[in-house]
């Protein structure tokens, strides 16, 4: 029988999951280094199976070089496997197997968080976090209604990470505005927001009057293919 | 027709999405796609959307069927289209062919994938033959070359309007870095931008009693004389440069006195914006010229441009081995301007590729 | 002498006949038994009658019907594609052996698996007729064609594809599924109705496949030709309803 490090002391287990688009791999990157920063080993893990080859891959070794422990497919693993089509790094599956917090970014899909069925011991841990990452400004989860029925159809959610933002066009008002429709909605269902992420080109500018904490967001995924 | 946006709105989304949205917008009616690389999150979108909206889709068997099932489709008045890429644009063209002949008012989104064969899944401008003269015909086709998310939402309504009013198969032509890349643009409905939507039509399928108020309809794409089909071309080729002006589009920045003039289509043509721009602000007298259809071939203000700036040099910008530098030389023959090339087959190109490139031209 | 007027079904288009069949094809007849079909149920205005490439083109005016050409096995989807967007419209496709079997198999089988809401009428007479008597899948065991010089040898090209066997192994309960002869016109006029009766009352998919005659490629006489469909080919295409909603099969 395979040991899982499960319910290790302060161990952190988070998966992020959401819609298309909606900023899950640069959100988990960015977790992965914060948690990286205050000395924690961190293992970052890639579970998009709709794009496997095209997501991390590209910045793969940058962030490894950043002291993470990266599980996804590199250069060579792609090689004759030109379709994107549904992998499952090997490696990704026994995840929950590495020492210290690991961060898993699920790709997009009908399937929601039962992506999670494809990691051993994942359902049973007590330490798995399940965060819904939500940006308004993307139509299948902009209105109030959109945003419930969304969250509704992933499954299991424990916490939503308010993600609005228009790409370059992003202003306060933008990030205000979507952000708050969240969290009513996120009350609603009785779903606590863990916090909001923000482009960090908005660090110190004016605060938000919104009651929730703020981590600020360097992209990365820009430097990947797609 | 519902409105399918409650109200103007900026949106953060993907190519792919941007085409599903615009063509919801347009009030396309019914969908035919196959799954292919990078092109699926059309019918993924279209799929998890088209209930909501009273919308139909079938995922077809091959792209062969896929293509037929919209001719069919929109024989019978309604708006139809499909969504492909590399090998299924190669399938595909058997049906385009066939929308050429009958003149069938049938929409395709391509977005372009790396190539010959199944190349990569990513990106290229390497359907640029095969999407304006594939097929053995005479490429009466319109083909759009977007290049940004705004673009395709705007064009994926405008080539339903430009496929029903002049019934010619018209095509989107995108690739694989605009159709998964994220970028915010703004979705509205045609009506609240003055755009009026071409109201559809059935060529079979008619109302009314046959031998009583109407006669049956024919539809014919094959001939058995040599001297019918020519005067169907012929026909066809007339009317197709008749229309040709009031189609053609184009972009142009900077050629009123240019040395060199950078000329791309697509995606590559927002490097060859900045790079123009760089190149400028460094005191190099570049121009910008891009054609947004790339048939009809907008040849006539490419040649005005070159003769107005003096310019002694076009250099031509593609993620493919010459199919926009064929194009383009067939369309300016007679032209004396030298042209350079960047080729970068199957790869993206930005503006330092562009601006070492006209700085080693010059 | 006085000539005879035939009478003709009311939904045939007079100005495209007499038709372009040769003498003693099968064609006419399966056209003949189809018209009538369509005046009795009183379809006409809302048929869509689409052709194959092959001398089933022959075909793409005969009906005072809306109707359309397409490729060379693509009438199916050209069907599917009609019939999804306008499920009020009866449509037929009209084929050969070798536009169904060949290089449409894969619009057919899939068709036919996804119960597609279309009717198709294939016509079997052995061999590609239009291009020149080539082998076709329904070539028989021996039979000559223009390439199969020494008749068509099984181990090199297999054997003839049965096709209403296998789209009856494929389909739904809702599907029809038949083959019929012109050699027994009553017949094959009750699978005709059959099978546009499943399309109209919503039920599915429907196939017959016609047993005909080619003796222009058979290099055939009267005598012959009509041997040859009773005697060589029924005996390995046997006759009869493979499924049907209606109750039980007509062997």
């Amino acid at each position: 029988m395979v040991v899982f490090l499960n319910n290790e002391p302060d161990r952190i287990v988070e998966a992020f999951v959401g819609e298309y688009a909606s900023g899950k791999s640069e959100i988990a990157i960015n977790r992965a280094l914060e948690l990286k920063d205050q000395g924690r080993k961190v293992t970052l893990v890639d579970l998009d199976t709709v794009e496997p080859f095209y997501t991390l891959r590209p910045i793969k070794k940058a962030l490894e070089e950043e002291g993470l422990n990266i599980i996804a497919f590199s250069r060579s693993d792609s090689f004759g496997l030109g379709e994107t089509g549904a992998m499952l790094n090997p490696r990704a599956r026994w995840a929950l197997l590495n020492e210290g917090d690991i961060i898993l970014d699920i790709g997009y899909g009908v399937f929601g968080a039962q992506m999670l069925n494809l990691v051993e011991g994942a359902n049973e841990s007590t330490d798995l976090q399940i965060i819904a990452v939500v940006n308004y400004s993307r139509p299948m989860t902009g209105t109030r209604q959109r945003i419930k029925e969304y969250v509704e159809k992933l499954g299991r959610v424990d916490a939503i990470v308010a993600n609005t933002h228009l790409g370059n066009e992003t202003t306060w008002s933008v990030i205000k505005e979507g952000n708050d429709e969240i969290c009513r909605v996120a009350r609603e269902m009785k779903i606590p927001v863990a916090y909001m992420t923000v482009d960090e080109q908005f660090r110190d500018r004016e605060e938000m009057d919104l009651d929730m904490p703020i981590k600020y967001l360097k992209r990365y995924m820009p430097s990947a293919i797609w | 027709m519902a409105r399918i946006m409650e109200e103007t709105r900026k949106a953060f989304i993907t190519g792919n999405e941007a085409v599903t949205w615009g063509a919801l917008a347009a009030g396309a009616e019914i969908m035919f796609g196959y799954p292919i690389t990078p092109q699926n999150e059309v019918m993924h979108y279209w799929t998890r959307l088209a209930p909501q909206y009273g919308k139909g889709f079938l995922q077809t068997e091959d792209e062969l069927s896929a293509g037929f099932t919209v001719c069919g489709s929109v024989q019978s008045g309604k708006k139809a289209f499909t969504a492909t890429a590399g090998p299924g644009n190669v399938l595909m063209q058997e049906p385009f062919g066939m929308a050429e002949a009958m003149r069938l008012p049938l929409f395709a989104v391509i977005q372009q994938r790396g190539g010959p064969s199944s190349g990569t899944v990513v990106y290229s401008q390497q359907e640029v033959t095969l999407t304006t003269f594939g097929g053995n015909g005479e490429g009466h086709r319109i083909v759009y070359s977007t290049a940004s998310h705004q673009e395709i939402y705007d064009y994926t309504i405008k080539g339903f309007n430009t496929a029903w009013k002049y019934r010619f198969p018209t095509f989107l032509l995108g690739d694989g870095y605009q159709a998964k890349m994220r970028e915010p643009l703004e979705m509205y409905n045609p009506e609240d931008r003055g755009i009026e939507m071409i109201d559809t039509y059935p060529l079979i399928g008619l109302p009314g009693h046959i031998g009583e108020n109407r006669e049956p309809q024919h539809l014919c794409n094959i001939y058995s004389l040599e001297e019918e089909l020519y005067e169907v071309v012929m026909r066809v080729s007339a009317e197709y440069e008749a229309i040709s002006p009031e189609l053609v589009e184009y972009e142009e920045k900077e050629c009123e006195d240019a040395d060199i003039i950078v000329l791309s289509h697509g995606v590559v043509s927002r490097a060859a914006d900045d790079a123009v721009k760089e190149l400028r602000a460094q005191g190099i007298k570049a121009g910008y010229f891009r054609p947004i259809t790339l048939r009809p071939y907008p040849q006539k203000q490419l040649r005005e441009a070159i003769a107005k700036s003096g310019a002694k040099k076009l250099l031509i910008a593609e993620s493919a081995y010459g199919q926009l530098d064929r194009l383009t030389k067939q369309e300016i023959y007679g032209e004396t301007i030298k042209i350079e090339n960047l080729f970068m087959p199957g790869v993206g190109i930005i503006d330092y590729d562009i601006i070492s490139k006209v700085k080693s031209s010059l | 002498m006085g000539m005879i007027a035939p009478v003709t079904p009311k939904s045939w288009y007079l100005p495209s006949k007499p038709h372009k069949f040769c003498p003693g094809c099968g064609h006419g007849i399966v056209l003949k038994a189809l018209g009538e079909t369509i005046d009795e149920l009183e379809i006409q205005d809302k048929v869509v009658f689409g052709c194959d490439i092959g001398c089933s083109l022959l075909a793409w005016n005969f009906f005072a019907c809306d109707s359309t050409q397409t490729h060379h096995g693509r009438t199916t989807p050209v069907m599917v594609g009609i019939k999804r967007s306008r499920p009020e419209l009866v449509t037929i496709g009209y084929m050969g052996d070798g536009g169904g079997y060949s290089i449409g198999s894969q619009h057919l089988l899939n068709a036919a698996v996804r119960n597609e809401k279309v009717s198709l009428i294939l016509v079997n007479n052995t061999n590609y007729g239009m291009t020149g008597g080539q082998m076709a899948p329904t070539t028989l065991p021996g039979q000559k064609t223009e390439t199969s010089p020494f008749g068509r040898d099984p181990e090199l090209t297999g054997y003839p594809t049965k096709g209403p066997e296998f789209l009856a192994e494929l389909t739904s309960d809702k599907a029809y599924v038949a083959r019929a002869t012109v050699a027994k016109y009553k017949q094959l006029k009750r699978f005709l109705r059959n099978a546009l009766r499943n399309q109209m009352e919503g039920n599915g998919f429907s196939f017959v496949e016609v047993l005909s005659t080619c003796p222009t490629n058979w290099r055939t006489n009267a005598q012959q030709t009509w041997n040859f469909l009773e005697e060589e080919m029924e005996p390995y295409f046997p006759v009869g309803e493979l499924k049907s909603p209606f109750g039980k099969g007509d062997k």
